[in-house]
């Protein structure tokens, strides 16, 4: 009874387990059609036969309404569990923008006798760093939320994708040089811009390019192209790392997947980056599709029209 | 502008570590800052204080910054320049912001001290230029 522990692991009785009810619903039916069978056989009258096969009728709808029950417990839960990441997300917003702000106000002090020694600055440019990564996760999240309830908003205005890329790769330089990681790229010059949000194809570059380096062997290399190819606006970023393994293909774009792969519990994530790099592309009229072997690598690419 | 009276700046923002920092960086930058944790305080504060600019959040306990926004419009300190800084990013928080009278729209976890600063200044020259 698998399905059993998996209700409960919902919080659902057994009573409001869709999979439980369908099975008794579909053994009740069974049931229910050599009873009318033998009853019809067994009594000529008529009566009996249509009084039994209402009864029948009637027992099979009440069940079916406890699966419907059921099914919207499902889907509430899931409406609920949207909500309180929002909630959360949002009220994380105030307090890290306010460790942001102090560690600001901390590193720009002019005074030296009020300034802090270079040793302990280095702990507070890691409490920095952390701070970011979470600020990051923070506001993925709420650009989640946006998308699914169709709030996210879209300027659309002609972009230049290749200074994007740019400055992308520019972010990156710091933790690829940790990881003795390198980044080659190939930008064909003199790119048409392409219409789509400035900001959110950042998120897209960021995280297409962020995961090439953090799937990445230790000292590899990854290559970034832009092309132009009929009209549209080819991206492809390309690394030697760790790969995904071909059962996974068709998940990795679903909301909350992480690959079980063998960097599962080295790399952080929460597994939202692809899911937004799709949603994104998918309102800027894009496309976003990958070739991947496991322990060989992948490579991930996106179309978007030319403007 | 020399001018032998700092500029004022009147914050009105209900979490303290945010007024602490905000408070820092403005004196750093040599504006006098004045204070306020609710939306009835920073009316009260605005008509005391007659600030140059006012830094608004939007959720604060007593009266929420779309009805202080409100609220100004009806006094004398109708012509003070209002900036938003919130953590309120979506679009219709936005608009009604700007649709009540408010400047400019920043979203706090998206912007640096420095950056705060920057839109400061460029508001406050923008209004010496008008006057």
């Amino acid at each position: 009874m698998n399905f059993v522990a998996r209700c409960r692991k919902y919080g659902l009785g057994v009573w409001q387990c869709p999979n439980f009810l369908f099975l008794v619903m579909g053994t009740i039916t069974i049931a229910a059609m050599f009873g009318t069978f033998f009853v019809s056989r067994q009594f000529s009258d008529e009566g009996v036969t249509i009084m039994s096969v209402t009864f029948m009728s009637a027992f099979i709808m009440t069940i079916g309404s406890f699966v419907i029950r059921g099914v919207e417990n499902v889907a509430e839960a899931n409406i609920m569990k949207s909500e309180f990441i929002s909630i959360i997300s949002h009220q994380l917003c105030t307090p890290l923008s306010a460790i942001k702000w102090n560690m600001e106000v901390i590193e720009t002090e002019r005074d030296p006798a009020r300034c802090i020694p270079d040793k302990q600055m280095a702990f507070l440019g890691n409490i920095k760093k952390s701070n970011e990564q979470m600020l990051k996760m923070v506001t993925d999240l709420l650009e989640v939320a946006r998308i699914d309830q169709g709030r996210a908003v879209f300027e659309s205005k002609n972009l230049d994708l290749a200074r994007l890329v740019e400055e992308s790769i520019d972010g990156f330089q710091g933790i690829a040089a940790e990881q003795n990681v390198k980044i080659e790229s190939r930008l064909e010059p003199d790119l048409e811009s392409v219409c789509a949000d400035g900001k959110k194809m950042k998120v897209v570059l960021d995280n297409l390019i962020g995961n090439a380096i953090k799937y990445s062997k230790e000292s590899g290399r990854i290559e970034v192209k832009l092309k132009k190819e009929n009209e549209r606006v080819v991206f492809s970023v390309q690394d030697w790392g760790v790969g995904i393994p071909s059962h996974q293909h068709s998940k990795i774009f679903e909301k909350f997947f992480r690959s079980r792969n063998e960097s599962r519990y080295r790399t952080d994530g929460v597994g939202i980056g692809l899911y937004l790099v799709r949603a994104i592309l998918k309102h800027c009229g894009g496309e976003v599709w990958f070739e991947s072997e496991a322990g060989v690598g992948s490579t991930f690419y996106f179309r978007l029209p030319a403007a | 502008m020399e001018n032998a009276t700092k500029q004022k700046i009147l914050l009105i923002e209900d979490d303290r570590a945010l007024q602490a920092a905000l408070t820092e960086a403005l004196v750093q930058e040599g504006y006098e800052v004045a204070s306020a944790f609710d939306g009835e305080e920073g009316l009260r504060k605005i008509a005391e204080t007659q600030p140059s600019l006012i830094l608004l959040d939007i959720i604060l306990p007593k009266k929420d910054g779309y009805e202080v926004l409100d609220e100004i419009k009806k006094t004398p300190a109708k012509d003070i320049p209002v900036l938003i800084l919130t953590n309120l990013e979506e679009i219709d928080n936005v608009q009604k912001a700007l649709d009540l009278g408010a400047k400019t729209f920043m979203v706090k976890s998206e912007f640096s001290l420095k950056e705060i600063v920057e839109k400061i200044k460029g508001n406050l020259s923008q209004s010496d230029k008008i006057n």
